[in-house]
């Protein structure tokens, strides 16, 4: 059985909004090409991206994820999702000052043989100080 | 022989999205705006200016919202321009673009002042054409601490 575009995208989603970093990843093909413009990750790999979901998990322990759109384009599959959850631990460089965060995302995916071969991540990192109550961008850690 | 070319609608729902990022290159908002519908969505997500009662969002209409930031946008950055690098359709009229939006800022944009600076920000924007061959609905994502600190305006607000 062939699995869409699609339905790949969704079960890495699921993977990741059950916190369930190992099965968010075997979506995800062990060459893929990461990128994840606000934290300037171009043309990352699988391991950036690992970094990443693991420390979404880890700093927002009561993690909602909600899916508002996904649209398919032949082997590109765009998920609008929002993220959403009480920082529990330092975020990309933001220190844990318990605050709500939530953010709207947009993520591409390229989908290959059923399995995910590029992510390119977009969210406004500027919204995500705001709500961490981050004061300037070049000073993230002094609050 | 006759040869009849069918256009899909996936074919003609690009073709009008490239016309749309073609006429935003020239910065003709007359034409952009023509593209859409009278009613058209538009929702330029990371768009919020957060005033001291109440939160000033990029959502509403295009010939609302959107004409407001375009023509704003185009006063800053008089050279703002954009590169395409993947626009991808489907059948249903959705169309999903990846860009960068470009511009020299020349006079000030929301709290930031002009600094004479470039800025090149990559963007996403998934729009929605309907079976008129007019766009519907336009959202639009990309991460303003990228473009401000570009622009040389380090403060989150």
């Amino acid at each position: 059985m062939t699995t869409s575009s699609r339905q790949t995208v969704e079960a890495f989603l699921t993977g990741l909004r059950l916190r369930d970093i190992g099965g968010a990843l075997s979506c995800v093909r062990d060459d893929a090409v990461v990128t994840v413009f606000p934290t300037r990750v171009i043309d990352g790999g699988r391991a950036d991206l690992a970094d990443l979901l693991t420390d979404i998990a880890r700093a927002f322990p009561d993690l909602l994820l909600t899916v508002s759109h996904i649209v398919e384009v032949g082997q590109v599959v765009v998920a609008e999702f929002k993220l959403e959850g009480t920082q529990a631990a330092d975020f990309l460089g933001a220190i844990n000052q318990e605050k709500h965060l939530d953010i709207d995302t947009a993520w591409r995916f390229t989908v290959v043989d059923d399995r995910i071969s590029a992510i390119e991540a977009y969210w406004c990192q500027n919204q995500l100080y705001r709500r961490l109550a981050v004061k300037r961008q070049d000073h993230v850690t002094i609050v | 022989m006759t040869t009849i070319q069918t256009t899909t609608r996936a074919q003609t729902a690009v073709s009008i999205v490239t016309e749309f990022f073609d006429v935003y290159r020239a910065r003709d908002v007359v034409a952009m705006t023509e593209l859409c519908t009278d009613n058209c969505d538009f929702d330029y997500i990371p768009f919020e200016v957060w005033a001291k009662q109440r939160v000033v969002r990029g959502a509403g209409k295009v010939r609302t919202n959107g004409r407001v930031i375009w023509s704003g946008l185009i006063n800053a950055f008089p050279n703002l321009g954009n590169d395409v690098f993947h626009i991808d359709g489907n059948d249903d009229g959705d169309v999903v673009v990846a860009c960068d939006i470009t511009g020299t800022q020349q006079s000030a944009w929301g709290f930031i002042s002009p600094k004479n600076q470039y800025f090149a920000e990559p963007h996403l924007f998934i729009m929605h054409v309907n079976e008129d061959g007019l766009i519907d609905s336009i959202r639009a994502y990309w991460d303003n601490a990228g473009v401000n600190r570009q622009l040389g305006h380090f403060e989150v607000d």
